[in-house]
């Protein structure tokens, strides 16, 4: 028999690394539409060397595993940390995790941002500089504002995906939801009644925000 | 008369094909000159040399007198001071009308938002729209976002207009609301250079008409003369064509 009565002691140390996802995954996904902004703008800069470098960092990290990234930024964010300040401050999972994150997500989300620039019409920057615009005021002021509008629902879909791939920060010892569910589980000796529980949660919440984003969708159509 | 735009043997390729060829002619301050001229000749091309949205491979173009293909010369500058309106409005979606006339003022001419304002409303006036300040561009019809356009090229005090094709995308309902601001800022001795097929509007307010075949300027003369003297072949074959409706 399944005892799942033993979740609700157990609630408030998952709702600590429910915090702990829902953080990671914010400032992640802030960080990843900052940081593929700026690689998508160098991808269709008219500079060589520029588009080149954003297209190689987009396809490099296009090509490998998040997994790997996580383990391979765990070991390598606190030497650069070190490097860059000469501190030995320990830097912790969390950062690096971050740092990880916003590093590979920033891939995937400059391909979106990359479409949603190139789908304003030419007459739309032309219209800007016309007017005496510098391109940056181009961009910041008529094109991304647009943009942004038509990619909102792509960028939400790819959070959710990245929200369900949080939990791999297991693989550094952090505490997120799944893997707070999981230690739990295992403590009280009902990893399978813990497992259930979090998998329902990660669907609710999922669809959830799918559906949400599917009527933000026909909200934009229009 | 000072020019006030001068364009001396501009030539421009794409890749190998030529679209422009050796082009020279002025625009005087306060003149209006019409361009036209077949699909294709290079017409719109022409006019997006004057203000760099396309650039040149050679010949020189003055604006008030500043080099417009000069790496040193301030091109947004430059562009702030000449008005341009397009054949599809190109109205920011996104923005309210009122912000579409303020926008530019405030982050190119540094005006405040008042000020900014005040004048936007003045133009919107002007071409008879105040009642829509509060829209969005999607909300106005096709002649309406194009009086808009217009008035948000004047808000800019511009020292000169460019037109390219500004009628082309209406319905022909609504043409002439549009060329009645045209002419009425043609009367008031703004300096207009005009894209257009509209040969009414050429003959009632052109000073000059220019017709361009093949990225070539064969034609270039006061509009008494186009309309009336003999001309080249080819330009009377346009005129006989578009003059029929």
């Amino acid at each position: 028999m399944m005892d799942f009565s033993q979740i609700v002691p157990a609630l408030p140390a998952l709702a600590d690394g429910m915090v702990l996802t829902l953080k990671l995954l914010a400032m992640s996904v802030a960080g990843g539409v900052v940081l593929g902004t700026l690689l998508a703008l160098a991808r269709l800069s008219s500079l060589p060397l520029l588009s080149g470098l954003a297209k190689f960092y987009v396809n490099y990290f296009r090509s490998i595993p998040l997994l790997l990234v996580i383990s391979w930024f765990y070991l390598v964010v606190p030497l650069i940390y070190t490097w860059l300040t000469g501190s030995f401050e320990p830097v912790g999972a969390f950062t690096s995790c971050l740092v990880a994150f916003v590093m590979f997500e920033a891939a995937y989300f400059s391909e979106i941002v990359r479409a949603g620039i190139q789908s304003i019409p030419k007459g739309q920057v032309n219209a800007g500089y016309a007017l005496g615009m510098r391109y940056d005021q181009v961009m910041r002021l008529i094109v991304l504002p647009q943009a942004f509008r038509k990619m909102t629902p792509l960028l939400l879909q790819q959070s959710i995906i990245l929200f369900q791939d949080t939990s791999l920060v297991y693989a550094v010892g952090l505490l997120d939801f799944l893997n707070a569910a999981r230690s739990k589980g295992d403590i009280v000796g009902l990893p399978h009644e813990f497992l259930i529980f979090a998998g329902a949660v990660y669907f609710v919440i999922s669809m959830g925000a799918t559906q949400l984003v599917k009527r933000l969708q026909k909200r934009f159509a229009v | 008369m000072t020019a006030m735009i001068q364009l001396s043997n501009v030539s421009k390729w794409y890749g190998s094909f030529q679209v422009l060829t050796d082009c020279t002619t002025q625009v005087a301050k306060g003149e209006v000159v019409v361009v036209c001229g077949p699909s294709g000749s290079g017409k719109s091309t022409l006019i997006k040399c004057v203000n760099a949205l396309e650039p040149f491979q050679k010949g020189t173009v003055l604006v008030d007198g500043i080099s417009v293909g000069d790496p040193k010369t301030d091109l947004p500058k430059l562009r702030s001071r000449v008005g341009m309106v397009f054949q599809h409005f190109e109205l920011f979606p996104h923005l309210s009308i009122t912000e579409n006339l303020a926008i530019a003022q405030m982050k190119v001419l540094g005006r405040s938002r008042d000020e900014a304002h005040e004048r936007g409303l003045k133009y919107l006036d002007r071409v008879g729209l105040k009642a829509q300040a509060a829209k969005f561009p999607g909300q106005l019809s096709g002649g309406q976002q194009q009086r808009v356009a217009i008035a948000r090229a004047l808000s800019m005090d511009p020292i000169a207009m460019l037109f390219d094709e500004p009628t082309s995308a209406l319905d022909p309902e609504m043409i002439n609301e549009v060329l009645d601001v045209m002419t009425g800022l043609a009367h008031e001795g703004m300096t207009m250079m005009c894209v257009t097929h509209e040969m009414g509007f050429a003959r009632r307010v052109a000073d000059r008409v220019i017709f361009m075949d093949q990225g070539h300027i064969v034609e270039d003369c006061t509009k008494e003369e186009f309309f009336g003297a003999p001309r080249g072949e080819r330009a009377q074959q346009f005129l006989s064509k578009i003059l029929q409706h």
